[in-house]
């Protein structure tokens, strides 16, 4: 079957610096793969690029059957979460998630029903007239979510968004998410640097350092992986316990 | 000691003190319990300045000009601020806007004046140009009734304030970050401007905005040099009635400027009822 994204040598300069070097990456529809580096490894910058915010240097990106590296951002319907939530400060709950449906000028009866069906999913019914800054953390990375997947992008990019959390709420979120993610067949990139939240957010997982790019074909593969760090992690716990 | 009620007792002696007695001082001033031409406690200069025209007319001229001035400020500051982000945040450009602020609003008047007066440079270059035939035909654009020349030179006072205000917010706020979250929901330049980086500037400097449009409200020199007897701007009425001619009218000034300052204070009051958020907002 045709991937639903796929990424043929793929590389991007910043002047001399090498940022992604010859990456090869696909994704299946209604599958999260979970991207997995450290800091400064290329994970946004990658993501940026499919978003349409940053130009690749070489490769092709293909959606679909469609080659989509001149296509502007706003044409792509993918769409980029950051590690912050980004509410817009000056709408309500409510209108933070009809946003994206304001903009194709949906009918407004549409964008009721479908926000008020979101914010049910959400569990949020309750805040919708609350402005941004009367919400927690998690509340706001919720809505975020909401306002994201409301519009049915073919593809969700999420850059560490539950970064910022503490464990607790980071816990509740990726059940959330999870759940979310089954319901309205959604197909995302989910970067983290955090390996179990990998294992736990991706149907498949994929590891990039210093702009080079591993997909691995199941997690048994990334479990192999010596250089994955999930041996190490388990070896740390382990050590705890003995 | 504690050093906090210190600084409260500064506070009161430095800016509440003077102010609250200049207030006190005009009230009584203004019911003829005291000053030269005392004539025991009655309201007559309230009557004449609640029931008659000209003060009314001077706070609506003076709402009219703050609000034109700053309106047009604030198209001009979107403007610039947002086509010139990356020369405004570094570079010449980034320190030449601050040249303005250095010019007092009485050196701004007499540019506006040299500038827009029917013997100025404008005029001059009309003729010049063929324009206008002679000094009487170039329109009349100081001491207008539309009060062009002080719209004109409060423009120049507050824009680069705007500019710089701006200038600031639009990486404070991250608007980068939301013009490309917009950009991934599919949002139009036009639509990123409307619905994204304007609400959110104007939403985060309402505070200085209604601030700035009391500030214009009240000027004094600009439209003192610049402005018409009649309509008068509200300051330059109240000193007319304070300073000059008829020692009579000295109550009539004072009640006058009680009666802005509890306009003022009444209309903010309201906004900070209504937009407790964004005054709080200032200063997280």
């Amino acid at each position: 079957m045709q991937p639903l994204l796929h990424i043929k040598n793929l590389s991007k300069s910043f002047g001399n610096e090498s940022i992604l070097t010859n990456v090869n990456l696909h994704l299946k529809h209604n599958e999260v793969l979970s991207v997995i580096g450290t800091s400064g490894s290329g994970k946004t910058t990658l993501l940026k690029i499919i978003a349409g915010l940053e130009q690749q240097t070489t490769g092709e990106l293909w959606l679909n059957e469609n080659e989509i590296s001149n296509q502007p951002a706003q044409n792509r319907n993918i769409v980029y979460l950051y590690q912050e939530a980004l509410l817009f400060p000056h709408l309500n709950v409510f209108e933070n998630i009809a946003f994206g449906l304001r903009l194709k000028k949906q009918p407004s009866i549409d964008i009721k029903t479908k926000v008020e069906k979101m914010l049910t999913y959400l569990e949020l019914e309750k805040h919708k007239n609350k402005m941004p800054h009367q919400l927690s953390g998690g509340q706001k990375q919720r809505v975020s979510f909401g306002r994201a997947m409301v519009v049915e992008p073919k593809i969700l990019l999420l850059d560490e968004p539950f970064g910022a959390l503490d464990s607790h709420t980071r816990t509740k979120m990726q059940v959330l998410f999870k759940g979310l993610v089954g319901k309205l067949n959604i197909s995302a990139l989910f970067v983290t640097h955090d390996i179990k939240e990998a294992i736990i957010m991706g149907n498949t997982i994929g590891k990039i350092e210093k702009g080079n790019w591993q997909q691995y074909q199941n997690k048994q593969a990334f479990y192999d992986d010596e250089t994955s760090g999930v041996k190490n992690e388990i070896a740390f716990w382990k050590d705890i316990i003995t | 000691m504690k050093q906090s009620s210190l600084y409260k007792i500064l506070f009161l002696v430095i800016v509440v003190l003077p102010v609250a007695s200049g207030l006190v001082y005009a009230l009584l001033f203004s019911l003829g319990i005291i000053g030269v031409l005392k004539q025991g406690f009655n309201v007559d200069a309230w009557q004449v300045v609640l029931f008659n025209k000209p003060f009314w007319s001077s706070i609506g001229y003076s709402l009219y000009i703050a609000l034109v001035s700053v309106g047009m400020s604030l198209s001009i500051a979107l403007s610039i601020a947002l086509s010139w982000q990356k020369q405004l945040q570094k570079g010449f450009l980034s320190n030449a806007i601050y040249l303005p602020l250095c010019f007092p609003a009485t050196v701004m008047a007499f540019f506006g004046f040299h500038l827009l007066s029917k013997s100025g440079l404008l005029s001059r270059m009309s003729f010049n140009l063929g324009l206008s035939q002679d000094i009487n035909s170039f329109p009349l654009l100081i001491k207008d009734s539309l009060g062009m020349g002080i719209i004109f030179t409060s423009i120049l006072l507050i824009t680069p304030f705007f500019i710089i205000l701006f200038a600031s917010l639009y990486q404070n706020e991250k608007i980068p970050s939301f013009v490309n979250l917009a950009k991934t929901f599919g949002a139009t330049n036009r639509q990123i401007l409307r619905k994204v980086i304007i609400p959110i500037l104007l939403k985060r400097s309402a505070t200085t905005i209604y601030l700035f449009i009391i500030f214009v409200m009240g000027s004094y020199e600009v439209p003192l040099l610049l402005g018409r007897q009649n309509p008068q701007m509200i300051s330059v009425a109240v000193l007319q009635k304070i300073q000059r001619f008829n020692l009579y009218d000295m109550p009539q000034g004072y009640a006058m400027s009680l009666l802005y300052v509890l306009l003022i204070l009444l209309i903010l009051v309201v906004l900070y009822l209504n937009n407790n958020r964004l005054f709080n907002h200032q200063n997280q």
